[in-house]
């Protein structure tokens, strides 16, 4: 073996493959948390097949999802795209990986959440002088937002892996660091318990906690208030993505007419020819799309519990003082009819927001998904319901899903993805961090990549 | 051994760090157990191999029939609040797998 066969070894085939670099990570996170190498290497082959899990459910997921996207424009001439998280982050990575060759996009991503997570923990270390408390541990999420920023700054900035990985890991971090510090208050306030939410709602919901008591009465709590507990079901993932995409797929069906319907069944389409009555049709699609996403996730629970038990107990030995950062639904339990009210109100901003996009006649229509539209608008109810009251909720997270709408509208016609996050952070804080990435891009006369 | 089911709606974040603080408490009282999380949905799949359910009282109110055990608390995170929900749960109905020293 020649030089160039070894760096093409470990570059291309140990180092830029995410399976295996999953699987190393894993296993040295375990065995730095001394579990003994049986359990070390048992996470780290979970994790290993997670990551292809999550590529079989987001391949299939962005391939059903384009012919929909294919007929919205044959039969109106807009540009469709879908709000979601994992797609966002595996049509950044397809970007990457066609330029750069496969798989480079996910090592990409995962070097620079390592980075990311080590820079946040020096921030915390230095946090006499940085005021960055809290530790960001929502592996789920680290995965989607470290993935995006890496496209971003390899599409605007285009710069090679490790200007990339660098550059995008200082964004990450400062962002976790700045805005989960932020809510620690509010959240132990909420909760009584030491953590803060380390998510993607964060900017929005310390907005929520500081307007909430302008816009209403802390003592009009909902929490106090019946609510029909069948509501509750739609907390159920499953249920709720199955619903929102029934609805969503039911109006684009009346929007591209029967002809375009057929080209869906056809081959070309969805080959799903059999399947002539349109309801069982839309029921197929529905059902379909759900499945898909659930694979996704599926594949991400697998390698996200191993990773998080590595920076969990990394975290919790380097830095004992940290505030850790945690999923915003382990704020759920205390708030559970603030989740329903935010999502109902975030649902009704949003479709107030798409109406929007039609009335102003944008050549970009959104059809929204379930992981930015509940989770952020039930976080955000939970922080403007304590601080001021019930309608104070249902302001805030109507205007939110507005604001999800258009600005993910301008984030989308930044990058030209055709998917794009869609949470309330990446509405707002994110458009502002691409416009700047584009800034200063064009600023150095550096071409745009896919 | 116990097998213990954590559960939270998607599946992903709290149950995770909830299966992790769990595996600490076993460790720390030495019960034997064997721990996996899930989301609320996919639980039935899961509740016929399992004899203990950690959850909050929303989702346990809401879990299919099983001959499993339900143990809630509010505060899934806190180490604290879980190991007082889980050992109250073990002591009641599986007094056996604590060992007394």
């Amino acid at each position: 073996m020649n030089a160039q066969q070894l760096l093409d070894l470990f570059l291309k085939q140990i180092f830029g493959q995410p399976f295996i670099l999953i699987g190393i990570i894993v296993l040295i996170g375990h065995l730095a948390m001394k579990q003994g190498i049986s359990k070390a290497l048992t996470g780290a082959i979970k994790a290993s097949v997670g990551v292809i899990v999550m590529g079989m459910g987001a391949g299939a997921l962005i391939g059903n999802f384009n012919k929909l996207i294919t007929s919205i424009q044959t039969s109106t001439g807009i540009n469709g795209a879908g709000l979601n998280t994992y797609p966002t982050m595996m049509a950044g990575y397809q970007k990457m990986d066609s330029v750069l060759g496969d798989g480079t996009g996910v090592s990409w991503g995962i070097y620079t959440m390592l980075i990311a997570f080590v820079i946040n923990l020096i921030l915390v270390a230095l946090r006499k002088w940085t005021k960055i408390r809290a530790v960001y541990l929502t592996g789920n999420v680290m995965i989607v937002q470290t993935g995006i920023t890496t496209y971003l700054v390899w599409k605007f900035l285009g710069t090679g892996m490790i200007g990339t990985v660098i550059i995008a890991g200082i964004i990450m971090a400062l962002y976790w660091g700045i805005f989960a510090t932020l809510l620690i208050k509010p959240t132990n306030i909420i909760t009584g318990a030491d953590f803060t939410v380390a998510h993607q709602q964060m900017f929005v919901s310390y907005l929520a906690y500081k307007i909430a008591p302008k816009l209403g009465d802390p003592k009009d709590d909902i929490e106090q208030k019946k609510m029909p507990s069948y509501l509750n079901i739609l907390q159920d993932n499953i249920i709720a993505t199955a619903l929102v995409m029934f609805i969503s797929i039911a109006i684009i069906f009346l929007a591209i007419g029967a002809s375009n319907i057929d080209w869906l069944r056809s081959a070309e389409g969805l080959n799903q020819k059999g399947l002539t009555n349109n309801l069982v049709f839309l029921l197929w699609i529905t059902i379909t799309l759900t499945a898909n996403i659930f694979v996704l996730l599926a594949g991400v629970r697998l390698f996200v519990g191993e990773i998080m038990l590595s920076f969990k107990g990394i975290s919790e030995k380097l830095l004992p003082g940290a505030v850790a950062g945690v999923d915003c639904a382990a704020t759920f339990a205390f708030a559970p009819k603030s989740v329903v009210l935010g999502f109902l109100f975030g649902t009704v901003g949003q479709v107030i927001g798409l109406l929007g996009l039609i009335v102003f006649k944008s050549p970009i229509f959104l059809i929204p998904g379930f992981i930015p539209l509940f989770f952020d608008n039930a976080t955000i109810a939970v922080f403007a319901n304590k601080f001021g009251g019930w309608k104070a909720a249902a302001m805030i997270c109507t205007i939110n899903g507005i604001i999800q709408i258009f600005g993910s509208m301008l984030a989308i016609s930044m990058t030209g993805l055709t998917w794009w996050q869609g949470s309330a952070d990446y509405a707002t804080v994110w458009v502002v961090i691409i416009a700047i990435l584009k800034a200063i891009g064009s600023w150095f006369g550096i071409p745009v990549g896919a | 051994m116990i097998r213990i089911l954590c559960v939270c709606g998607n599946g992903m974040g709290t149950s995770t760090i909830l299966k992790l603080n769990i595996k600490k408490i076993c460790d720390k009282h030495q019960i034997e157990a064997e721990e996996e999380s899930c989301a609320f949905g996919e639980a039935i799949g899961y509740l016929q191999n399992t004899d203990l359910v950690l959850t909050t009282p929303e989702w346990a109110g809401m879990l299919p029939p099983s001959n499993a055990v339900i143990a809630t608390t509010k505060n899934l995170i806190s180490l604290d609040c879980v190991e007082e929900a889980l050992l109250k749960a073990i002591k009641e109905n599986f007094p056996n797998e604590l060992k007394q020293d």
